[in-house]
């Protein structure tokens, strides 16, 4: 396990795009607290100046190639028969994915503490209280453990979708598709007010977790879920698409 | 040390690999022939737990599954195409995988990757990738190294070395199965030949007894034409005559001599009709297409 974790991250490492990911995700979060408004400093700081999104696009790209570079390169049967079984093939390819969400959350964090400093904004101190009765920097802290879980659900989608499909740019569209339309898809089957009861636990109502953590009054009326419902309904997600993607990639032949 | 006993391979529900049974032992080189399609990547898949399978594959007495390939820690093999990460150097890509590294470098030295192994990888020609993959396939001392067509797009002094480097691992107690459209090439290194037709193994045998067995035609010369016309006639034993030198079938020198012994006539000469490897391989495979047909 130690040794194939050792290959993962030494791949990841060495991968420019893992490089620029950080400095892409500054750029996005500046040109939103430039266009967000003067005065939205608090949904701004809770929000990690939208770092959820942006983390969500850069994990697509970079969750969507770890197993589509395998099968291009053709190192995939190598990979495989130096690996003791398929389960650490896949589990450690899952746990740098995790890591590095954890650590473009990190980033997130800090890169907001930075911006926060500029006089880019109307300046808010950490303190003043903002959401669910809460202090900002407490705010901030609960935003980004929520949208940890959401990515961790994208991750585990990405990773199923990425057994389906051999090419990586069919894998990003998809998946760009399924979580940056899945919003609106899961909207208007809700919209239909038909099945609302069942309908509400569709896999792509749970993208709005982290959207509807920060702003509840807009996305429960989107979601029909509770935070909790929808905390639940991610972990449930995630653990299946966890399950199913491996059956898939164990079945797979290369 | 490997043992391949009644192995069937599928893909979905098709049978590739029909009732393998061999066995590989230390220093052995294996070539592995046979025509297109043959099932040859297939069993070397299979050998590497990466193919549904029924049958046993053991090594070390450990047995190898579809799952379970604890047993292939000592194992090097280069399938298909090199397994390379274009992103990353020659020596990251050794890095990846090497336990020491000090041995990596020797083996960067051994096949001249020298120049160009700090360079990324995606700017490597065919040859290069091709010896880089190869090297992989030789890092940590492996016990067992399957090699699928090893010489793809390798210069004739890579080819040398290559061929060098698989002698000298063999030397040291490393077994190789390679397989290789080039048999001219696979007949300078191997010591026992596997040859595969229809996912049925139709050959098993040292290269020496191969050669001896399958040596298709003797041509011979004695003293007394006449004499031994006639007698081969009597005796039913078929032959062509060109001026003096008749042309025999191999399953008939024993019988002939005896004949020609009985009647008193010396020989002259006795010998094999030289034929190539490659000859003896595609008569081989024509011989079972033969027995397909009349079957």
């Amino acid at each position: 396990m130690a040794f194939s974790l050792y290959q993962e991250f030494y791949k990841l490492n060495h991968r420019k795009l893992t490089w620029l990911a950080p400095l892409v995700l500054l750029i996005l979060m500046i040109l939103t607290g430039l266009s967000i408004g003067y005065n939205e400093s608090k949904l701004l700081m809770a929000t990690c100046y939208n770092a959820p999104d942006w983390i969500m696009l850069i994990l697509v790209v970079v969750g969507a190639t770890t197993f589509s570079m395998e099968f291009q390169n053709n190192a995939i049967l190598t990979l495989l028969y130096k690996s003791p079984n398929k389960a650490l093939v896949y589990l450690s390819k899952y746990i740098v994915i995790l890591v590095y969400n954890l650590w473009l959350h990190l980033l997130a964090m800090l890169f907001t503490l930075g911006l926060h400093t500029i006089p880019m904004n109307q300046s808010v101190s950490w303190s003043a209280i903002y959401l669910y009765q809460q202090p900002l920097w407490e705010n901030m802290l609960k935003t980004v453990a929520v949208d940890v879980l959401t990515t961790t659900f994208i991750i585990s989608l990405i990773f199923l979708l990425s057994c389906l499909i051999n090419s990586n740019a069919v894998v990003i569209s998809v998946s760009l598709l399924m979580v940056f339309m899945g919003q609106f898809v899961s909207a208007n089957l809700l919209n239909a007010e038909k099945f609302t009861q069942i309908l509400r636990w569709n896999p792509f109502n749970m993208t709005n977790l982290t959207r509807q953590y920060y702003n509840y009054t807009t996305y429960f009326d989107t979601s029909h879920l509770l935070n909790q419902q929808l905390l639940q309904g991610t972990l449930s997600y995630t653990l299946l698409f966890i399950v199913v993607g491996y059956l898939i990639f164990r079945k797979k032949r290369f | 040390m490997l043992v391949v006993q009644n192995v069937n391979t599928y893909i979905g529900r098709k049978q590739i690999i029909t009732d393998a049974s061999f066995k590989i032992h230390p220093g052995d080189i294996i070539g592995l022939i046979g025509p297109n399609g043959a099932g040859k990547t297939t069993l070397m898949k299979t050998i590497l737990g990466l193919t549904k399978f029924d049958g046993q594959i053991q090594l070390n007495q450990v047995s190898v599954t579809e799952n379970q390939h604890a047993a292939l820690a000592q194992v090097g093999a280069l399938i298909e195409h090199p397994a390379i990460y274009p992103f990353l150097t020659g020596q990251q890509n050794l890095a990846l995988y090497a336990h020491d590294s000090a041995a990596c470098q020797r083996l960067i030295s051994e096949l001249n990757m020298t120049t160009y192994i700090h360079d990324q990888a995606k700017g490597y020609s065919l040859g290069m990738k091709q010896k880089l993959g190869i090297a992989i396939a030789l890092l940590n001392n492996p016990q067992l190294v399957i090699l699928d067509e090893p010489m793809n797009g390798l210069d004739v002094e890579a080819t040398i070395g290559v061929r060098q480097l698989i002698r000298q691992y063999a030397a040291q107690g490393t077994a190789f199965l390679i397989s290789s459209h080039i048999l001219s090439e696979l007949q300078k290194v191997m010591t026992q030949v596997i040859l595969i037709n229809h996912g049925r193994i139709i050959v098993n045998q040292s290269t020496a007894e191969f050669e001896r067995l399958h040596h298709q035609a003797y041509q011979l010369r004695t003293e007394d034409s006449q004499l031994t016309v006639e007698s081969l006639a009597k005796n039913q034993i078929h032959y062509v005559l060109d001026g003096d030198t008749f042309q025999v079938n191999s399953e008939n020198i024993f019988e002939i001599q005896d004949i020609l012994t009985a009647q008193h006539v010396h020989l002259k000469e006795l010998a094999p009709i030289s034929s190539n490897f490659e000859q003896m391989v595609v008569h081989l495979l024509n011989q079972q297409r033969g027995d397909h047909h009349d079957n």
